[in-house]
């Protein structure tokens, strides 16, 4: 027996926690559903025994034990107060009773706790029954009372509908309770009675909050006692009545139990148990149903609110009969306990069970009374209520130990207020306990079974089926379903694995930049991307070198000459680079070569025209009876072939020095210098090669030296242009030209005027030019030392005239530069590129209008042809016309007297001066010679000649007069057909002193030679001929050696004449 | 006998997919790329309509998943749509699950104004 509890109370516990289980796996929209479907499963296992039935009935039993189990408590709380009031009731009245029942009851407590409590619960349920009974009567003879029972019945309903919400939160406190609270239990059933009801007093009041609704309670009870005990009379008719019926039920239930009362304690034990069990299921079972029923009844009564009353009335009149049935089952427990005992104790559970219906019937007024009050705080209702029926509850337990002590009116009052006292602190314990919610499983029961009959008979038949079936059925099949998952997932997961996978990244966008956002928008937007160069990367950067050497040099394209290019040579870095080199004074050697070289030249070619004399002596008799020897200059050179020489002049200073004029060679093709003139230098002792070469692209008319050194050449061409050859000038500036195994170097010009200076320079053929003397060299002497001259020349410039057929005179200044610019000037552009001497413009001067007469130029515009300069004063000059006129000039100053030199004749002819010279020996005189073959000779201040001589060359024109250089009575003449003829004023003022002609060769040009200051008797005459040879005949001494006095002579025949 | 009968329905239980019906993650991921590129080639963000839009791709993918036939899976699609703007953006799943039967397949699109990314999990059922 023990140990089936034991067990039963383990499925409990199982069970709990499955339900547990379940309910938490269950939504809360089951959890509604839950109790509908366990009544039907109930009432499904009263037809067919379902296998789920066990376990569920199981369920509600060990649910019914909580509940029993909590009233098991109240009971032997009750039974507790009981014994109090027992004992002191014991002493007031009925002692037999009292000690039968204390007999009774300490023979059940000896042998079990649970048949007391049975007895106890039947009792209970007794008064519960009684209660039920009452409402019956009371409906009957009370209908006034049928409003408030509506209401109370409409508040039971509202009260289940919230139970409903919070049964299993109830439940489940009460669970809890039930194990603390048996405990509490035992406690309380060890004895310490007393005490704990001090306990109790005490903690009444210290709970006197709660007072005033135990007052309140009290004063209904107050006013309900009066009428308590009219109806007490009234119901124990009918309680007899009822009696009998149980006593009938007793019998049957006696039957259906054969061992009866009298049976062993442990058999009886057993059927208590499973009675109660079976009892309790019962209740269950009602208060499902009418749990379902009340819902329905619920739902319709919203429909038909007016048609109520009038249902209820009828309802409730056939309420309470199931539930007398129903209650039968319940009853016999009781009564198997109680039955046997006695009488009395059945009367007292009669009056308690009336004092049970009025404590209910106090409820039910409670209730009206509290029910606007109700409506209008729904929200609190629930516990108010909740706390109301404990109270209520806790009052039938109370009356019931109460009652006997009022029974007794006749008690002092001391012992009443005791008990009164008592009674409160009862009350207050009872509501304390009360405010813990599992009592409310409890009350809902009692409630529950006050309800079921109505709603068992009446509703469910033909409401509560049709609305539950189909959504139960539902419901069933959902929870079969997920039990079999359930079930399913149980077994499946023993199988499988679950487990946590690793993170899977979906998505990993990395932040995007700035600048690739705008590149990412870029294109979108009508821009377009530029490149533009900032200047960022230009980076400077220096370095530091040694300094670099620079050497200016130059060059000439095209090379015309052998010295192409050139340059300052850097003789200070030289010198640094080679100190071992010795010092050299190159001036100094050069100047010792260039006269040892000179001494040389001629020496050799002195030995050389030495034997070459004696062969042409020999060989040649070719002699001129004038001369007692001749040779001839070597111009059987290459470029000189075949070119007729059209002059020849000896230098005034340096009279062995010689130009030699050559015009074009007829023969065109045989040398390449064929359309140059040329102009040769020579130096009469050295006969084989000339000593320069000068070029020229003009016909050369005229030309003369320098007056002092023979350094400087200068001509006058056709074209009317100034040229001039510096001779100091290095050969290597020249152009260099090989012909046939010699080289020989042609000399272009140092400076020509040719294309430059064209505003002043000459229009036409320049006809003569003739250097201006220095009037203080010629003042002197002529036979000044070479030096003096040489240094007036160096340091001095000089003047050059030069004389146009057009009769202007244009004097030149010859300027040496002190700097040379070897690359070319760009100023002087007549210069060639390291020349170093030039000719600037000094004036010019217009002789036909300044000096010619009136008479001469009126009929027509002479032509000038010579110009000559007056040796000892340069101012003066004489000038050769073409109408045999010659014309005095002055330079600046005053002119002289006369004007005109003019022939005997009078008038002016056609004839041309063709040669004027002065006496070399300082007489102002010159002889003039004309193209009608006419000598004049002419003073200074005559205008009119001394001497005139017409027809001495027989009408030939003259072509030179020339005085003798030695003598100054001797003249020589040639005339145009090679005739020579010498004049000799000491012998004869009449007729020539001697004519020799050259037949071999024609003439072309004659000058003089000779050594004037020697007194050598040298004196030679040099002929150009037209074949080119150049020949020189020295004279026979009687020509060349002068006579004493011969100057005077000469002087006083010119004075006689003047 | 209960028990013993238990055992015996136990073994019947199918706890893994025939092979033909796993859910394998190639085919899902091109029928979602399929999808995607269908619906959202050329889309703009437009904050009103996406919900819209990821509800209904969602929908459309799960449909379209089903129709490959992955028998007893439960196809779970989830959509993402975010707007471009060049902000970083992280997205991981992490899953409960039975490796051996279960699995998942992911896709992103991405175009100039939104990214969308859709991951479909399937869940053997036992």
């Amino acid at each position: 027996m023990h140990h089936q509890r034991r067990k039963t109370r383990e499925d409990t516990w199982r069970s709990d926690e499955l339900k547990k289980h379940l309910r938490s796996s269950y939504s809360s929209v089951q959890g509604e559903e839950k109790k509908p479907r366990e009544r039907r499963l109930q009432r499904d296992d009263d037809v067919d025994s379902d296998r789920d039935l066990r376990p569920r009935n199981k369920e509600k039993e060990e649910r019914h034990k909580y509940r029993e189990g909590d009233r098991e408590r109240h009971r032997e709380l009750d039974k507790a107060h009981h014994e109090d009031w027992e004992r002191e009731l014991d002493r007031i009245k009925e002692k037999e009773q009292r000690a039968r029942k204390e007999k009774s009851r300490e023979k059940d407590r000896g042998t079990d706790r649970k048949l007391k409590e049975g007895a106890l619960h039947a009792d209970l349920e007794f008064g519960l029954e009684e209660y039920g009974r009452k409402e019956l009567s009371r409906t009957k003879e009370r209908p006034r009372r049928r409003g408030s029972e509506d209401l109370v019945e409409k508040e039971k309903q509202r009260i289940e509908d919230r139970e409903r919400r919070h049964q299993e939160r109830k439940e489940k406190e009460g669970r809890i309770k039930v194990n603390g609270q048996t405990k509490d239990k035992h406690e309380s059933m060890s004895g310490y009675r007393d005490p704990e009801r001090e306990h109790r007093r005490r903690k009444l009041k210290e709970t006197d909050p709660e007072f005033p609704n135990a007052d309140k309670e009290k004063r209904y009870r107050d006013r309900k006692e009066q009428e308590n005990a009219e109806r007490e009379k009234r119901y124990r008719t009918v309680q007899e009545v009822d009696l009998l019926h149980d006593k009938e039920r007793r019998h049957r239930s006696s039957k259906e139990e054969p061992q009866g009362f009298t049976a062993q304690d442990l058999e009886e034990k057993r059927k208590e148990k499973r009675y109660r069990e079976r009892a309790l299921l019962d209740e269950d079972r009602e208060r499902r149903h009418r749990e379902r029923k009340e819902r329905a009844e619920k739902e319709e009564r919203r429909k038909r609110d007016y048609e109520r009353p009038k249902h209820r009335r009828l309802e409730e009149s056939l309420k309470h009969k199931p539930a007398a049935d129903i209650h039968s089952g319940r009853d016999e427990q009781g009564q198997e306990k109680t039955f046997g005992k006695d009488k009395e104790s059945a009367n007292s559970e009669e009056s308690e069970r009336k004092l049970v219906a009025e404590s209910s019937e106090v409820v039910h007024e409670n209730y009206s009374a509290n029910y606007e009050e109700d409506f209008e705080d729904y929200a609190d209702d629930f516990e108010e209520e909740e706390e109301e029926e404990e109270v209520v509850e806790d009052d039938g337990d109370a009356r019931v130990d109460t009652e006997p002590a009022e029974k007794l009116n006749g008690i002092s009052s001391a012992k009443r207020a005791e008990i009164e006292e008592i009674q409160k602190a009862i009350n207050a314990e009872n509501e304390r306990v009360a405010a813990f919610p599992p009592r409310h499983s409890q009350s809902v029961l009692e409630r529950e079974q006050r309800k079921d009959p109505q709603d068992f008979k009446n509703k469910m038949p033909h409401r509560g089926k049709y609305i539950d079936f189909v959504t139960a059925k539902h419901r069933q099949i959902s929870q079969k379903i997920t039990d079999k998952q359930k079930k399913r997932s149980m077994e499946l997961l023993r199988l499988i694995d679950l487990d946590f996978s690793i993170t899977f990244s979906f998505l990993d966008l990395a932040p995007v930049n700035e600048y690739d956002m705008y590149i990412r928008n870029f294109g979108k937007r009508n821009t377009k991307q530029v490149y533009v160069q900032c200047n960022e990367d230009c980076v400077d950067r220096d370095l530091q070198t040694d300094e670099i050497d620079t050497i200016d040099k130059w060059t000439q394209h095209p090379g015309e000459s052998a010295l192409v290019s050139g340059g300052p040579s850097n003789s200070q870095a030289l010198s640094l680079d080679a100190p071992l080199i010795p010092k050299i004074d190159s001036q100094k050697l050069a100047n010792f070569l260039r006269s040892a070289c000179q001494v040389i030249a001629v020496l050799l070619e002195e030995d050389r025209a030495e034997r070459q004399t004696v062969q042409n002596l020999n060989s040649q008799e070719t002699n001129l009876s004038i001369s007692n020897g001749c040779f001839q200059l070597n111009t059987n050179l290459p470029f000189l072939h075949e070119r007729k020489i059209s002059r020849l002049h000896f230098s005034q200073v340096q009279r062995h020095v010689l130009l030699t004029v050559h015009d074009l060679p007829q023969d065109l093709s045989t040398v390449r210098l064929d359309r140059k003139y040329i102009i040769c230098v020579w130096n009469i002792w050295e006969p084989s090669i000339p000593q320069k070469i000068l070029v020229c692209e003009a016909q050369i008319k005229c030309c003369c030296f320098s007056p002092g050194k023979a350094t400087l050449v200068f001509a006058g061409t056709v074209d009317g242009s100034v040229v001039m050859w510096d001779l100091r000038e290095n050969s290597s500036m020249h152009h260099c030209k090989k012909i046939i195994n010699t080289d020989w170097i042609f000399r272009s010009p140092t400076f020509s005027t040719d294309g430059i200076l064209t505003t002043v320079n000459h229009v036409c053929s320049v006809e003569a030019i003739e250097p201006v003397p220095t009037s203080v060299s010629k003042m002197q002497n002529h036979g000044l030392s070479r030096l003096e001259s040489q240094e007036e020349m160096l340091g001095l410039s000089f003047q050059i005239a030069s004389l146009d057929e057009n009769g202007i005179l244009n004097l030149w200044v010859v300027i040496e530069l002190q700097t040379v610019d070897p690359a070319g000037s760009q100023s002087d552009l007549g210069l060639i590129p390291g020349g170093r001497v030039k000719l600037v413009h000094s004036s010019a001067v217009h002789l036909i209008s300044s000096f010619f007469p009136k008479d001469i130029t009126c009929l027509e515009t002479p032509q000038t042809l010579n110009i000559k300069f007056l040796p000892l004063d340069s101012n003066h000059f004489v000038i050769g016309t073409d109408i045999g006129v010659v014309i005095h000039g002055t330079r600046h100053g005053l002119r002289v007297p006369p004007k005109v030199y003019r022939p005997q004749q009078y008038g002016t002819r056609p004839v041309r001066v063709t040669s004027i010279d002065f006496s070399p020996f300082g007489e102002p005189a010159f002889l003039v010679g004309c193209s009608d073959g006419s000598i004049r000779l002419h003073f200074m201040i005559a205008q009119y000649p001394i001497m005139q001589w017409n027809d001495s060359t027989k009408g030939q024109s003259i072509v030179a007069v020339r005085w003798a250089l030695t003598r100054p009575t001797v003249f020589f003449v040639l005339d145009a057909t090679s005739n020579i003829y010498i004049w000799d004023l000491l012998e004869s003022d009449l007729h020539p002193a001697a004519k020799e002609t050259i037949r071999s060769d024609k003439v072309m040009d004659m000058d003089v030679l000779g050594e004037p200051e020697k007194n050598s008797g040298l004196l030679g005459l040099a002929f150009a001929k037209k074949s080119g040879l150049l020949e020189i005949q020295y004279l026979k001494k009687k020509w060349a050696i002068s006579q004493p006095e011969e100057a005077k002579m000469l002087h006083k025949i010119l004075q006689e004449a003047v | 006998m209960g028990e013993a009968h238990a055992e015996v329905t136990e073994n019947s239980y199918t706890i893994r997919p025939n092979f033909h019906h796993k859910f394998r993650t190639g085919p899902v991921k091109t029928c979602i790329q399929k999808v995607l590129k269908e619906t959202l080639l050329n889309k703009e963000y437009i904050p009103e309509e996406v919900p819209q839009l990821t509800k209904s791709l969602s929908e459309t993918i799960k449909n379209k998943l089903k129709e490959i036939g992955f028998d007893r899976y439960k196809i779970v699609v989830q959509v993402v749509i975010g707007e471009q703007r060049g902000e970083g953006v992280k997205m991981a799943a992490r899953c409960f699950w039975d490796a051996d039967t279960d699995n998942y397949a992911q896709e992103v699109f991405m175009n100039d104004s939104l990214f969308c990314v859709v991951a479909a999990f399937g869940c053997f059922y036992y």
